[in-house]
């Protein structure tokens, strides 16, 4: 492929890499699975390279091609350990633990987070990243209405993890 | 506070705790080899292919009388229709599959790629089921034809009294049956383990569309 489109791409994602770090920081939960997931999510966003335009700004086509790889796409290697599990492993909370320590809350927090499935993480990912409600809607192909209301479920959820 | 907002203040504030990869690592990355559901399903798809095409050659190489008996009646209209239209029938879902995994975007949104993704898998089913179905004609059609062409298999199924005939049939029946339902369920077991967690997520995402 065209040695210009090559050079461009590669600084774009270096520049703008972080996002690609966050998305692997949610669905995955040891630096090996992260960086297998970070590879394969350059690997789709140079595939697709040649079919963005600059219409969409260049962040968030990487949003949505990061979700839709780390959501859809990406088969675990064997390495990587599998998230589901990590799912199935349920936290349990207890409440003499619970410090109230910001700490200690930012801790349990990420904790609950990595214990809601792939879709809710994904809106998640796009609140902490200040998206609003119809960029959130674009991303996931839900209506903007729908993506207020499973963002509240979301939030409720966390909080019954958290005070269980 | 509300939990998210806290939870915020921090993902902004480590923004920057990552590993940084360099333009050459970004490089030789996005030339790795990619491993991915629709990469799978793609080559499973060719292997079903190839597998029902060979299935169907396996009399020609597998017995000479055979052979020659299917030469003898090659140039029956009938047969030759039915050779037509099976590999019509391939041409279709070939280019059905073609179609469907060209429709495969990384950049749709979530809903869409991953109803085109089953929507590719959906096909490989229907190509599976119609194997399954002619399979299911032709096994007891083949060996209606194998009696009648063994004097002595017919001359004994004349002297066997009805409930034995019976009890014949139904035990072919029944291996046909069996033999056909644990293909299917291997079928089953190997989309089972590839999409489980793809229809999981998506039926995540229609259910809110309710």
């Amino acid at each position: 492929m065209n040695k210009e489109l090559e050079k461009s791409f590669v600084e774009q994602l270096q520049k703008h890499q972080n996002i690609v770090h966050k998305v692997c920081r949610l669905y995955t939960n040891n630096a090996d699975a992260h960086n297998d997931l970070f590879q394969e999510i350059t690997i789709q966003l140079w595939r697709a390279y040649p079919k963005f335009r600059g219409d969409a700004k260049f962040s968030t086509w990487m949003y949505r091609v990061g979700l839709n790889t780390a959501i859809t796409l990406y088969r675990k290697s064997k390495r990587s350990i599998n998230t589901q599990a990590f799912d199935t492993v349920q936290f349990r909370i207890k409440a003499e633990e619970y410090d109230d320590t910001e700490e200690q809350q930012l801790k349990l927090l990420y904790q609950a987070v990595h214990q809601l499935n792939d879709i809710e993480k994904a809106l998640v990912l796009l609140y902490l990243e200040d998206k609003d409600y119809r960029e959130i809607s674009e991303t996931l192909g839900i209506t903007e209405v729908n993506a207020r209301v499973k963002m509240n479920r979301v939030k409720k959820k966390l909080r019954t993890i958290l005070n269980p | 506070m509300d939990e998210l907002e806290l939870l915020k203040k921090d993902w902004k504030q480590n923004e920057n705790q990552f590993e940084s990869f360099s333009d050459s690592d970004i490089y030789k990355m996005s030339h790795k080899k990619s491993s991915t559901i629709v990469k799978t399903l793609f080559y499973i798809s060719m292997a079903e292919l190839v597998f029902w095409v060979l299935i169907n050659f396996l009399p020609f190489v597998l017995s000479d009388r055979m052979k020659a008996q299917l030469e003898e009646i090659s140039h029956s209209w009938i047969y030759i229709g039915l050779n037509i239209l099976s590999y019509a029938v391939i041409v279709a879902f070939v280019y059905l599959l073609w179609k469907a995994h060209n429709a495969i975007s990384v950049t749709d949104n979530a809903r869409k790629l991953m109803k085109s993704i089953l929507k590719t898998r959906k096909i490989i089913k229907y190509y599976v089921l119609y194997n399954l179905f002619i399979a299911l004609i032709s096994i007891p059609v083949s060996l209606y034809f194998t009696i009648n062409e063994h004097p002595e298999i017919s001359e004994k199924l004349t002297n066997a009294t009805s409930s034995q005939l019976i009890v014949m049939s139904l035990i072919s029946i029944g291996i046909t049956a069996v033999f056909l339902l644990l293909i299917w369920l291997f079928y089953k077991l190997i989309y089972g383990i590839l999409i489980k967690r793809l229809t999981r997520n998506y039926n995540e995402l229609k259910k809110l569309e309710v």
